[in-house]
């Protein structure tokens, strides 16, 4: 059942999504053309033209982002909590298959996004001296770096992973922030949008104070101080990096798992639909 | 084994009770009238059977189980407003129901849509309000489920898609599974009503078959509704 | 067929009396096949069980019979339909002439403003409201 969700939930958010995904596209083309011959062009028109066509591309890329977002939060909102929900929410299928579905299928659309975004940069920046010179300057630099890792045995393929993985964590963790908020919010009789977002910030707030009481307790018992305590350990600042990576996956997965209890228990548990 | 049935049934919002202490049962083959006015508890006891909301006290049962995932592919629920999603295609919707109801049956869907002059490729954003609630109450009577609730099917709706919401009620008439209807209209729906169910400030008064009541007292139901539930 | 249904008499039994006169009108001719319940409770508008007991109910007077695998079907008996027939105008009359009685007119009144009625109006239009 959950595969059939994740189609219907792809025809519902692609009807948005690949639309905006081509505008983009289109604009980076439109931009890459207008920097390459426009702009230079003597002509008032053209030049006002390549101008604009810019300003659509960087505006498209903002929005991009800001759709993909929107949809998030709208899907899970409109499709559960709202109307739809008495569709939804009576099919024989589980509310932890409901939340998955809307979670994988708004991941996916991020990372869509921002291979489109990367891909759009890339059009635009097609065949253009300036930015061919950027581009080769930053290929030196990362030339540089791969000597400089050789020589204090970095791994940075392994470090740039577990970056991804977190990026990646973070932003699901968020998408389950929103929905744990609307349906903790939606659950109330009235005022449920005020609410869903009292709830969002109170989530935050609860979230910094244990994360900041958690950072004390940690300095407290001197985990930030072993080395001190125990020299024999050795651990160099490589190690360190990993640990504090993995430290943060770890403390990413635990605060998105919260949000997924209180989006299943205020679901399953507190349903209030209109 | 009845297809519905409750026990010792409370619901509460907070401290104001919606049900309580309601005991009933519905047995398959039957047309069951739940009336009452409005705000009686009609809709939370729908919905209770739906698993959209949870009780306060007592059980519910379906076909002896409690509602959950199980129980969601046994009942047709046509809520009191029309909710399938706007932008989807008369086509897409027919998509929607054959791929998460195993029991919908798509050519006695389409055939209705037809007689309806609902193209397939029609969105529901573009249809009249009286065609939405017409193809919904369409995907929710071409499943073959054991329990059919329908929540006011026909309040706000003109006197011909009422009847045609009637008569696709009766034309769909199946021994083994059991309709509940949820109206306060009901001179209109009594004629297609086996048994009825009196419900006032969330306790049943009253379950018994149309023709009884006629018999004993002389009188249609919608009479008897009106002398019971007099102002 | 018009169904129509008044408030106050069971409806299984407004059935029967409506499906009586379908069969003595000619609607549903002799030993012709009826339409299946679901069929014709659709038409009417009423309940399939109620519609089932109406039928078993005029099944049990003789007026219909049913066989197993082919539906029900409408008595061939004209006499027994002919009987029905009767029964059911004699119903009208004792119904017309209590609501005349009612009105204050006594029998010989009723007889001449009958023949009054039937020879002027000539269109033999009388309505036998009951």
């Amino acid at each position: 059942m959950l595969r059939k969700l994740l189609k219907h939930e792809f025809r519902a958010t692609g009807r948005i999504m690949l639309p905006v995904t081509g505008i983009l596209l289109a604009t980076s083309v439109a931009a890459n053309l207008s920097l390459r011959y426009l702009l230079d062009s003597r002509a008032w028109f053209f030049s006002m033209l390549g101008i604009l066509l810019l300003t659509a591309f960087g505006f498209a890329i903002f929005g991009v982002f800001i759709v993909s977002f929107v949809l998030m939060i709208q899907r899970f909102y409109k499709n559960l909590l709202q109307d739809e929900g008495y569709v939804m929410l009576t099919l024989p299928v589980s509310i932890h298959q409901h939340i998955w579905s809307k979670l994988i299928v708004s991941s996916v659309w991020f990372i869509i996004t921002g291979l489109a975004v990367i891909l759009a940069c890339c059009i635009t920046a097609f065949d253009i001296t300036i930015i061919k010179e950027i581009l080769q300057g930053l290929g030196e630099l990362f030339q540089e770096l791969r000597k400089v890792q050789a020589y204090y045995a970095i791994n940075g393929t392994a470090i740039l992973m577990e970056l991804i993985a977190l990026a990646f964590l973070s932003l699901v963790a968020m998408c389950l922030q929103f929905y744990a908020a609307l349906a903790a919010g939606h659950s109330l009789p009235s005022h449920k949008m005020a609410w869903s977002v009292a709830w969002y910030f109170g989530l935050q707030f609860a979230f910094q104070i244990i994360a900041f009481s958690g950072i004390n307790i940690l300095d407290q018992i001197g985990f930030f101080n072993w080395g001190i305590f125990y020299p024999e350990i050795h651990l160099d600042a490589m190690a360190g990096i990993h640990i504090g990576l993995f430290l943060l996956i770890f403390v990413t997965v635990v605060y998105g798992a919260v949000f997924y209890g209180i989006t299943t228990f205020f679901l399953k548990k507190r349903l209030n639909l209109e | 084994m009845s297809v519905l049935q409750c026990n010792g049934l409370s619901k509460r919002y907070g401290k104001a009770p919606a049900l309580e202490q309601v005991s009933l049962a519905i047995e398959p083959g039957r047309i069951v009238g739940l009336l009452g006015p409005n705000g009686s508890g009609k809709t939370t006891l729908i919905k209770l059977a739906n698993g959209l909301l949870t009780p306060s006290e007592g059980e519910i049962l379906i076909c002896g189980a409690a509602p959950g995932r199980a129980t969601h592919s046994l009942v047709s629920y046509l809520p009191e407003r029309t909710c399938i999603p706007t932008w989807m295609s008369a086509r897409q919707l027919l998509d929607f129901y054959g791929d998460f109801y195993p029991d919908f049956r798509r050519d006695a869907a389409e055939e209705m849509l037809q007689h309806l002059d609902i193209s397939p490729a029609q969105r529901v954003k573009q249809m009249s309000k009286g065609t939405r609630e017409k193809v919904q109450l369409i995907m929710v009577m071409s499943r073959q489920a054991k329990l059919y609730l329908l929540d006011e099917p026909i309040g706000g709706v003109d006197p011909a898609t009422r009847d045609y919401i009637l008569s696709t009620i009766i034309s769909n008439y199946n021994p083994e599974a059991a309709v509940v209807i949820s109206t306060h209209l009901i001179s209109d729906v009594e004629k297609v009503l086996d048994e009825v169910i009196f419900i006032n400030r969330g306790q049943v008064m009253l379950q018994s078959s149309v023709d009884e009541i006629r018999e004993e007292k002389g009188m249609s139901v919608d009479a008897l509704f009106r002398e019971v539930f007099k102002c | 067929m018009l169904w129509q249904f008044s408030g106050d008499a069971p409806i299984y039994s407004q059935l029967i009396e409506q499906i009586k006169v379908g069969i003595v009108s000619g609607v549903f001719p002799p030993g012709e096949r009826l339409p299946s319940v679901r069929d014709l409770a659709t038409e009417a508008g009423v309940n399939p069980n109620t519609m089932q007991r109406a039928l078993t109910e005029l099944e049990r007077d003789g007026l219909v019979y049913s066989q197993r695998t082919a539906g029900r079907f409408v008595t061939e008996d004209k006499a027994m339909i002919e009987t029905a027939k009767r029964a059911l105008a004699e119903r009208h009359i004792t119904a017309f002439l209590d609501a005349m009685t009612r009105l204050g007119y006594q029998r010989e009144e009723v007889i001449n403003m009958l023949r009054q009625e039937i020879t002027e109006g000539g269109n033999g239009d009388v309505s036998l409201a009951v």
